[in-house]
């Protein structure tokens, strides 16, 4: 099994997980590479993805599994998987895959919060407070339950929390947890939005995952 | 990206049809080009991606040095709202810019329905919706596409209409829009030169008056337009322009899959059918090139499908050989190839078994009625035997679903004729119990209906369109005649259908309605969630315009029609001669066999058609 790691930024940020699978399975053929295809009874090019990316986030640590036919140098795959992928997707390295997937333990986002006439005076510090709370739960879609939603309590998926003020803008580096269950950063503003003033809630919110990490803090690829 | 954009897309569905990046999209530094295209397709990216002929002209007008054309498509209902309340005017998905600063705006319109979508583009634009309420140079409003032969509902919205096919007569329009440019003519100097250039149809130059019953008096050309526009062919298509390398979008479309587009026209002559005239004459690419061309488009696209595409693809004199070439590259690359358009009387049986080791998917036949009589009247030369004969073919090679299309409301249709439509699927029924090796997964037959939309430029152009009453009567009547649990039955509602014959027949009083229908709010209008009849009766009515004068009417063979001035290469005295034939229920032997003096191989130097 081999990996590629890559990022999407742009354009690229709206390509949904599974057409983004697609992309890259026409792409490896594009690029003329060969790679495992699934069995049974419509084989198709093999890839997974490990955590979707949620539609609209950049990043710049995704990781794509797949299996590299033939003698083929790894070396050569990423500028030859370049030359054949849309705006917005580069790859940086192509490796043999050697650490397992649950590994990964923790995700950085840098969630950016906009304000068009500046960012509300304050902020910062009922931010803050706000991570301080012992607990804080939240309404989550589900497909398994029965209404429709399950309730998650955010702050013990958050495993640190920085924020800090810019212009118009403040910055969240947020490092939650990865799987198992993991945390979407949107439903951290979520929680933001419903427990502080309406004054406070943002006009546009940006959202880059910028690194995957192990139990030990250490980077996962 | 643009902030506006940016800002909006988190709060749209599917926002990856919004904006560009795909692979093989054609980005230009604006510095390097002189002239600005937004090629607009009247509907949403998934289907406008699927068009080919979008592909090719944008391949063609890209590969102009100096002139950057874009893609632009209609935006869902959510996408509308947010450009609207955030004042983001319609843009090129390549360069995000507003296209209302564009040269030249061509429109893409196959399908009548579309047609308030090209209203609310043109207003998402922030244009005037109406060609005289347009001035300066620059943008200019082409259309485009099957529709086009007979334009006059959009005739006051629209500056050009292009006839036929467009790969040509675009390098010609744009070549006669820099000259305007650089010798700074007018808006009207322009588009009087340009009703100069065969194929190029411009509407404000010609008046047209009415008798007090509603029908034409005259078509009159004004400032030396020509009194008949005929139709663009492409002269040699052995060697024209093919998208080999195109736009492979990031996100899912209706034909998501590499299309080879084996030969224009149609030998066929089926008398309802408007592309089947409207495409003549036949001329078809050698099986070297289209097997040369489909290996690269699937290389370089990284489709692992791929289908034939043409009006009846199966009537391809060399249908063997070049499937067998394509099968040759694909059963080793993994490629799987697919035969749309089958005609259930040359349905082949070695063809299949090749195609059968690839996916089985269910098999569609459009026998149109169900009685030979009819079938003859509509010279639709498919006969029972060859439909069942085909069936047979099919259930004894594994197939265990079959879609028959009908159409009810035909010319001269009877009762009898709608309950042969049940015969038929009973007896497809009984062959599949003859002929299937393993019956116990069942079969399916699907039939289903739609209301006949008399066309112009079809030999039934001047028939009457049955009533949406008397079409529910004889649906209901099918109904209850249709027996058997492996039979089921659906039917198209004919409220679609009776617009399509409205517009598509229609005149340029009819471009109140449109407009007053977009202003109520329609758009979307062949999507059934937008679409409201009741808007289109009210919009009628207010602009005190009865609808069954277009759709209802039988006209007479003598009556100027509103299309005349337009030629598809077909001959008025041609199809008046077809009709003739119908209702005498005489068949027309297809084109190969004999030639049946259409006109259309006029249009080819030499007189050629490759039937």
């Amino acid at each position: 099994m081999h990996r590629l790691a890559f990022s999407k930024t742009e354009t690229a940020r709206y390509i949904s997980h599974l057409d983004l699978m697609r992309t890259f399975q026409r792409a490896f053929q594009r690029a003329g590479l060969r790679i495992k295809h699934t069995e049974g009874f419509h084989p198709h090019p093999f890839v997974s993805i490990p955590l979707p990316l949620p539609v609209g986030f950049s990043s710049t640590c995704e990781v794509l599994e797949f299996a590299l036919l033939g003698d083929c140098n790894m070396a050569d795959v990423p500028a030859r998987m370049n030359a054949a992928l849309p705006a917005g997707i580069k790859v940086t390295a192509c490796y043999d895959a050697e650490r397992p997937v649950k590994q990964i333990s923790y995700v950085n986002y840098i969630v950016t919060l906009e304000y068009n006439s500046g960012s509300p005076f304050g902020i910062v510090g009922q931010i803050e407070s706000f991570f301080q709370r012992e607990s804080v739960v939240v309404q989550k879609r589900s497909k398994k339950a029965k209404s429709g939603f399950t309730e998650v309590d955010v702050i013990p998926l958050i495993e640190r929390a920085t924020v800090e003020e810019r212009r118009d803008t403040i910055v969240l580096d947020l490092m939650l947890h990865a799987q198992n269950p993991g945390l979407n950063p949107q439903l951290v503003v979520g929680a933001i939005r419903a427990e502080l003033p309406a004054a406070v809630a943002p006009d546009y919110v940006c959202y880059h995952r910028r690194a995957l990490f192990d139990g030990q803090m250490e980077l996962w690829r | 990206m643009n902030r506006t954009l940016e800002r909006i897309l988190p709060r749209v569905q599917k926002p990856a049809r919004y904006t560009g990046g795909e692979y093989n999209a054609v980005v230009k530094e604006r510095e390097q080009v002189d002239v600005r295209y937004a090629l607009c397709f009247p509907d949403t990216y998934e289907i406008g991606m699927s068009n080919l002929g979008v592909r090719i002209l944008y391949g063609v007008m890209n590969e102009m040095d100096g002139v950057w054309c874009e893609r632009v498509f209609a935006p869902w209902s959510d996408m509308e709202e947010e450009m609207r309340r955030e004042g983001l005017p319609l843009y090129g998905l390549e360069s995000g810019d507003a296209i209302a600063d564009f040269d030249l705006i061509g429109f893409s319109i196959g399908y009548e329905m579309a047609y308030t979508n090209l209203l609310n583009m043109l207003d998402l634009a922030e244009l005037p919706l109406r060609s005289s309420e347009r001035c300066g140079l620059s943008p200019i409003v082409v259309a485009g596409g099957t529709c086009v032969y007979n334009p006059e509902p959009l005739a006051p919205f629209v500056d050009i209409f292009s006839l036929g096919e467009g790969e040509e007569v675009c390098t010609e329009l744009i070549a006669l829009y820099r000259t305007a440019r650089d010798e700074d003519w007018s808006r009207a100097d322009f588009l009087a030169a340009a009703a100069q250039v065969p194929g190029l149809y411009v509407p404000s130059l010609y008046d047209i008056t009415y008798h007090e019953d509603g029908t034409i008096a005259a078509i009159a050309p004004r400032d030396g337009a020509p009194a008949q526009v005929v139709k663009r062919i492409v002269q040699d298509f052995e060697h024209a322009y093919f998208p080999v390398k195109t736009i492979v979008p990031s996100t899912e479309i209706i034909h998501d899959r590499v299309m080879l587009e084996v030969f224009r026209g149609c030998m066929r002559g089926c008398r309802f059918c408007q592309a089947g005239y409207a495409y003549r004459p036949v001329r078809a690419r050698s099986p070297e090139r289209l097997i040369a061309d489909g290996i690269a488009a699937c290389t370089q696209s990284g489709y692992q499908e791929m289908t034939l595409s043409s009006l009846s693809t199966s009537d391809y004199r060399q249908l063997e050989a070049l499937c067998d070439g394509l099968l040759d590259w694909c059963e080793g690359s993994g490629v799987a190839l697919s035969l749309p358009s089958l005609r259930a009387d040359n349905f082949s049986m070695g063809l299949m078994q090749r195609l059968q080791s690839m996916r089985k998917s269910g098999l569609t036949f459009a026998p149109e009625a169900g009685t030979q009589r009819l079938r003859d009247v509509i010279n639709k030369n498919v006969t029972e035997e060859d439909l069942l004969q085909s069936c047979r073919t099919a259930f004894s090679g594994g197939w265990n679903a079959v879609k028959l299309y009908f159409m009810l409301g035909l010319p001269t249709e009877t009762d009898a004729d709608v309950l042969g439509i049940a015969d038929l699927a009973e007896k497809v029924y009984r062959v599949w119990r003859e002929a299937a090796p393993d019956k116990r997964r069942g079969v399916r037959i699907t039939v289903s209906t739609s209301c006949f939309v008399p066309k112009p430029h079809t030999a039934f152009q001047w028939e009457g369109q049955v009533s949406m009453e008397e079409y529910k009567r004889r649906v209901q009547l099918l109904r209850d005649h249709m027996k058997g649990r492996s039979i089921s039955y659906s039917w198209h509602d004919p409220e679609t259908s009776y617009l399509e014959a409205v517009l598509a027949r229609g005149d340029r009083r009819l471009a109140d309605v449109l407009e007053s229908v977009w202003r109520d709010g329609g758009r979307m209008d062949a999507w059934s969630e937008f679409f409201s009849f009741t808007r289109w009766q009210n919009a009628f009515a207010a602009c005190g315009i009865d609808p069954d004068f277009y759709a209802a009417r039988v006209r007479d063979t003598e009556e100027v029609l509103p299309w005349q001035t337009l030629s598809t290469g077909v001959t008025a005295a041609f199809f008046k001669r077809e009709r003739a034939r119908a209702y005498a229920v005489q068949v027309t032997p297809d084109c190969r066999t004999q030639c049946t003096a259409c006109g259309a191989n006029r249009l080819s130097v030499g007189g050629k058609c490759d039937a």
